[in-house]
């Protein structure tokens, strides 16, 4: 190796992989942002909004859904911030019961989803359309990040690397961007309530 | 326009100067790049900020004036224009007067021409007139014509809208008031009574053989609304949206076979004995 | 510059050859992951796609070249009309651009060994070749998309089109904007973090700012397309309301949201373009760019402000006038990061001391098409012109003169530039010049009538037209050029070919041009350097010192990185070596995913929703098992 070249481990500044997540995330919030651009512009279009015949939306389940999905980047930090300073056990811990409370609310929303499907679908009108596909988009993602954080605890039973240790970096960014997105898309979907 | 061959003309030249340096010595290797630098501002942001603003100015604050759509209510005349694959349905409001592809105005006086579509997006075009307006579903886009000469003035569907786009002719002919008050009166009129034999039994085929189906004829049971109204068909010049001219052998050829000249479009071929054919195309032919 | 190396600095090249060196042979090139090999995977897949879009074009100038022929149906000149234009933007021009260009050049202009990414950059050529076999798949079946490269609704609606051309269209490219987002990630990442120590992001070179705009470009355009074609789907297959006025949808919605995303894309269309051009023009005027910074910031203005002007696509349909007279001004505004660049380059040759080989004469062509294409741009923003021009030749002619001069051109010049160095030999120079000749008369004849055509009221997309509107005189003009262009291009294919077998070998740096990439051997190793390239400039091979300090660097062994399959990470903005990474070898994982993800695709066109969903889940076990080995697993 190159002596005097190389800096003394750990580095200071952000790894690859975090930076390609970084690209990634940005495509998926613009994917949302067209989403919602659609849900604006469409109601802003339409004189009744949810049309005559199609039910209003909860405001306090869904609202507070987003809420706990939100409140678990705090065990998401923890565990990053555990893997930064070696700690194997704690951040695959943390990442743990941040997986938990995940799949809870996601096995939640789907139920939700289920029911909102007997009371209107997004056959009857555009409402519907952009209801489904905006909520749907979002428990997608949901559902990639708790096959990825489901990976990374698993990874984790073996130890900390550094490879592991930008995994960490890089899913717990996703996580923060998918709890902003899910609590601009309940905000966006209840407001149809006011 | 000006600017364009001033803004090209620079660029020529200053390649052509390049052209003539070719090969030579003696410039140091990255020198003059104070004035360069200086150059490229000058001829890069400066000079066209100023032609830009002057083009801003002059074409979206005073021309526009012209082409913009007229306000309600400003003109006399008002002109429903819904585009059909692959026709025109015209109907003059506050009148009973509707036809289909040829468009009479009278000369000189501002029209509105109210356009939509039934169905997929098209563009009424009148280029010597005024600009485009696209016709689309669930809106109403307003454009003004005005012809200040007497004359017959075409234009072609201007947004893609299937198989027969290139055969969808709009005809817009500009008529000396009397001349315009008389046509328009006579759109508004119901189907002349048939005043020969031949004519009697055309009529007797446009009813009972599938014509009705798709095609109206005031003041008879044909009231078909796919196809376009056919009350003064004869009066046209052209005929399926200016794909060809409306003379004796045109319109024969057409009802015999429209898939040969307009392949793709609505109306079937329907066969029927000789006798009735000439019948047929005598009745079409009465229909001023 | 020859050196004669010491038997230390043979031994360290051996090593390098012996870790960095892939597989010979079919399999070689099927789990490869080096940038060079897949940016010429690019190169040969989006040439063929070129020339399908070539044959489509000709085919539509013979049926043109008179009124009233009958040399297709109305029914074929639609597929082909629509073909072609998906064909070029899609699978030609911009792949060919970032994928073969971008992703062969920018490593080695910033000193790197590979990209940040080198599986993920094989697996977006597969999904990039996969889409497009799936698109052509659509056109050998006769169901080729037929509406348009836009695609409006209604007329993309099942009520209108039942059969399954416009969902070849919507899922080929869904399909293949996946490449493109992980191309464009890759992109970043890897000049953001993978420059050579010492290359601070002002001494990076002008081609690699303008694949970084045209990367950021594409990632925050992207998926604007990739809505509303879901939408499109989803509405088609299953029933949803989107774009149909009876369900409270919007068929402006499609236009909203397509054009948003195809206004930046066709500033992505030409952006790399002018890194070409940036890159050949200081070597043949054998001066630095004027201007530098201006013309690295007027390359990131254009993608930037270009996000904010898509609605002058829509300038006739009817918008309030408030909101068009916006939209013209935001399009006079992107005009002037145009004439910066333009500007700077010109005078870049007035004040040099050019040598006018082939590759300078192609961007002297792409000079002058790139002023008249965009002097008829501009026209655009004075909006009764647009309100009379849009629709018709006019605007074809616009666009042509900008995609095939303004992108076409370079790139080919580029493909003259870079031959020595990606095969060895040297092309024929008289050869090119006459096929530059040619292929410039071609392009004027072709294009330059439209704009008469245009102006007199001939529309765009219609199969024929009648003989008394006198159009038929200009198309037969323009069918001629036509047939001239192609010779040209003939020609261009045939000097490459040619030369590649037969040409002279070239040496490392046969034009002495000013980026890293003519510091190494032509064709370059695996490796790319043997020593990572000390960078004090924007123009590393020009400054003899540090070049000659490399040549130390191999004897002493600094800056080598040879333990491993090692290339180094420095910070963004200033280039200070941050890591020093340990790459990949190839792999079979990305052409398996690829398989994956056609096979998903292809089930959707199907309509076989839960097989896709199978298979959606076989391509993530798959990214799974890919990430299970790691590069360095020594523990922190």
């Amino acid at each position: 190796m190159t002596e005097a070249v190389v800096p003394a481990r750990p580095r200071a500044a952000s790894s690859n992989g975090w930076w390609g997540m970084v690209g990634f995330v940005a495509t998926e919030a613009t994917l949302f942002g067209v989403l919602i651009g659609t849900y604006l512009y469409l109601r802003v279009r339409a004189v009744h909004w949810p049309p005559p015949g199609t039910p209003e939306p909860k405001v306090v389940l869904p609202l507070v859904l987003a809420g706990i999905l939100a409140a678990t980047s705090i065990p998401i930090f923890l565990g990053s911030r555990a893997a930064t300073a070696g700690l194997a056990r704690r951040a695959q811990a943390f990442f743990l019961i941040a997986l938990v409370v995940q799949s809870a609310y996601f096995g939640i929303q789907v139920y939700e989803m289920a029911s909102d499907l007997d009371e209107f679908t997004p056959q009857q009108n555009s409402y519907g359309s952009i209801y489904y596909t905006l909520l749907g988009a979002d428990h997608a993602h949901v559902a990639v990040g708790i096959l990825m954080s489901a990976w990374l605890v698993l990874r984790l039973v073996s130890g900390l690397t550094r490879y592991r240790l930008a995994a960490v970096r890089a899913i717990a960014f996703y996580w923060y961007a998918v709890s902003v997105i899910a609590v601009v898309v309940a905000l966006c979907l209840t407001s149809a309530a006011l | 326009m000006i600017g364009c061959w001033i803004g090209f003309g620079v660029v020529c030249f200053l390649l052509l100067l390049g052209w003539l340096r070719r090969n030579r010595e003696g410039l140091p290797f990255g020198g003059g790049e104070r004035a360069g630098n200086a150059l490229v501002v000058i001829l890069g942001i400066a000079l066209p900020v100023a032609l830009l603003s002057g083009l801003f100015f002059w074409s979206d604050i005073v021309v526009i004036r012209s082409t913009a759509a007229p306000t309600r209510g400003s003109t006399r005349l008002t002109v429903r224009v819904i585009g059909h694959q692959w026709w025109w349905e015209a109907r003059y409001k506050s009148t009973k007067a509707v036809t289909a592809n040829e468009i009479h105005i009278p000369v000189r006086v501002p029209v509105d021409v109210v356009g939509t579509t039934d169905d997929v997006i098209h563009s009424f075009w009148i280029p010597q007139l005024n600009r485009k307006i696209d016709l689309i579903p669930g809106r109403q886009n307003h454009v003004l014509l005005q012809a200040n000469e007497p004359g017959i003035y075409e234009g072609e569907c201007a947004e893609f809208c299937g198989l027969q786009h290139a055969h969808m002719i709009a005809t817009v002919i500009a008529d000396p008031k009397p001349v315009f008050r008389r046509w328009l009166a006579n759109m508004a009129k119901p189907v002349r009574a048939p005043s020969k034999p031949s004519e009697e039994r055309g009529r007797g085929v446009f009813l009972e053989q599938g014509c009705a189906e798709c095609h109206r004829l005031r003041g008879t049971p044909a009231d078909g609304d796919v196809g376009p109204d056919l009350t003064h068909l004869a009066t046209r010049r052209k005929l399926a949206a200016g794909t060809v001219v409306n003379d004796y052998v045109h319109l024969a050829g057409w009802v015999a076979d429209p898939q040969h000249f307009k392949p793709g479009n609505r109306m079937p071929q329907v066969p029927m004995s000789g006798d009735d054919f000439n019948a047929l195309v005598d009745y079409l032919q009465s229909l001023k | 510059m020859t050196t004669v190396l010491t038997p230390r600095a043979e031994q360290r090249v051996e090593r390098l050859h012996e870790i960095w060196d892939e597989r010979p042979g079919v399999l070689g090139w099927l789990t490869t992951v080096d940038h060079k090999r897949i940016g010429l995977l690019y190169l040969f897949t989006t040439m063929a796609f070129f020339l399908a879009g070539g044959v489509e074009a000709l085919l539509m100038r013979t049926q043109l070249a008179q009124p009233n022929e009958h040399v297709v149906s109305p029914g074929t000149f639609n597929e082909l009309f629509t073909t072609h234009g998906v064909t070029m933007i899609f699978f030609a021009v911009i792949p060919m651009q970032i994928g073969a260009f971008g992703n062969y050049l920018v490593p080695l202009m910033i000193g790197a060994r590979d990209m940040a990414f080198p599986r993920l950059n094989a697996l977006s050529y597969w999904i990039f070749l996969a889409s497009g076999l799936f698109l052509y798949a659509g056109v050998f079946t006769g169901h080729a998309p037929n509406a348009g490269w836009f695609d409006y609704v209604p007329i993309a609606l099942r009520r209108y089109n039942p059969g399954p051309n416009v969902d070849f269209y919507a899922l080929a490219l869904i399909f293949t904007g996946i490449s493109t987002t992980i191309g464009a990630i890759n992109l970043v990442v890897t000049i953001f973090k993978n420059r050579a120590p010492g290359m601070s992001l002002n001494r990076m070179p002008l081609f690699c700012f303008a694949i970084l705009a045209t990367s950021f470009s594409l990632i925050f355009a992207l998926p604007s397309l990739t809505v509303d074609l879901v939408f499109l789907e989803l509405q088609r297959k299953a029933g949803f309301h989107f774009f149909d006025v009876g369900h409270g949808g919007d068929p402006l919605l499609w236009q909203h949201l397509f054009w948003i995303f195809a206004h930046p894309e066709v500033y992505i269309i030409v952006l790399p373009a002018f890194g070409i051009a940036t890159s050949i023009i200081p070597t043949f005027a054998r001066r630095k760019m004027l201007a530098f910074p201006l013309v690295a910031l007027a390359e990131l203005l254009v993608a930037f402000i270009g996000f904010g002007v898509w609605a002058h696509h829509m300038f006739a349909t009817g918008l309030p006038l408030i909101a068009i007279v916006f939209f013209a001004a935001a399009s006079m505004m992107v005009v002037i990061p145009s004439t910066i660049q333009v500007f700077a380059w010109t005078l870049t040759v007035t004040m040099g001391r050019p040598l006018f080989k082939a590759p300078l004469m192609f961007i002297g062509g792409f000079i002058v098409f790139f002023v008249l294409g965009g002097l008829s741009g501009i026209s655009f923003a004075a909006i009764p012109i647009d309100q009379a021009t849009t629709d018709t030749y006019y605007v074809v002619a616009h666009f042509h003169f900008i995609i095939f001069g303004a992108a076409v051109f370079p790139l080919l010049g580029g493909l003259f530039f870079w031959f020595p160095k990606v095969t060895g030999r040297l092309y024929n120079e008289p050869l090119a010049q006459a096929a530059f000749w040619l292929t410039f008369a071609g392009t004027a004849i072709t294009f330059f009538p439209m704009h008469i055509a245009g102006w007199l009221g001939m529309t765009r997309r219609i199969y024929t037209y009648p003989s008394h509107t006198g159009w038929g005189t200009y198309n037969l003009i323009e069918s001629v050029g036509g047939f001239i262009l192609a010779a040209g291009l003939v020609l261009v294919a045939f000097n490459l070919v040619w030369s590649r077998l037969h040409g002279p070998p070239s040496g490392r740096d046969p034009f002495f041009g000013g980026t890293l990439e003519w510091t190494t051997e032509s064709p370059p190793p695996h490796y790319n350097f043997a020593v990572i390239p000390r960078v004090s400039s924007p123009y590393p091979n020009w400054d003899v010192a540090d070049r000659e300090e490399d040549a130390q660097d191999l004897d002493r062994g600094t800056r080598v990185f040879d333990e491993g399959h090692e290339t180094p990470a420095t910070t963004v903005r200033d280039g200070y070596l941050d890591d020093v990474l340990e790459m990949p070898s190839e792999s079979g994982w990305p052409i398996v995913i690829a398989l994956c993800v056609t096979l998903l695709f292809v089930l959707v066109l199907l309509s076989h929703y839960v097989s896709a969903v199978a298979f959606a889940g076989i391509a993530a076990l798959a990214l799974a098992v890919w990430h299970w080995r790691e590069p360095e697993p020594e523990p922190l």
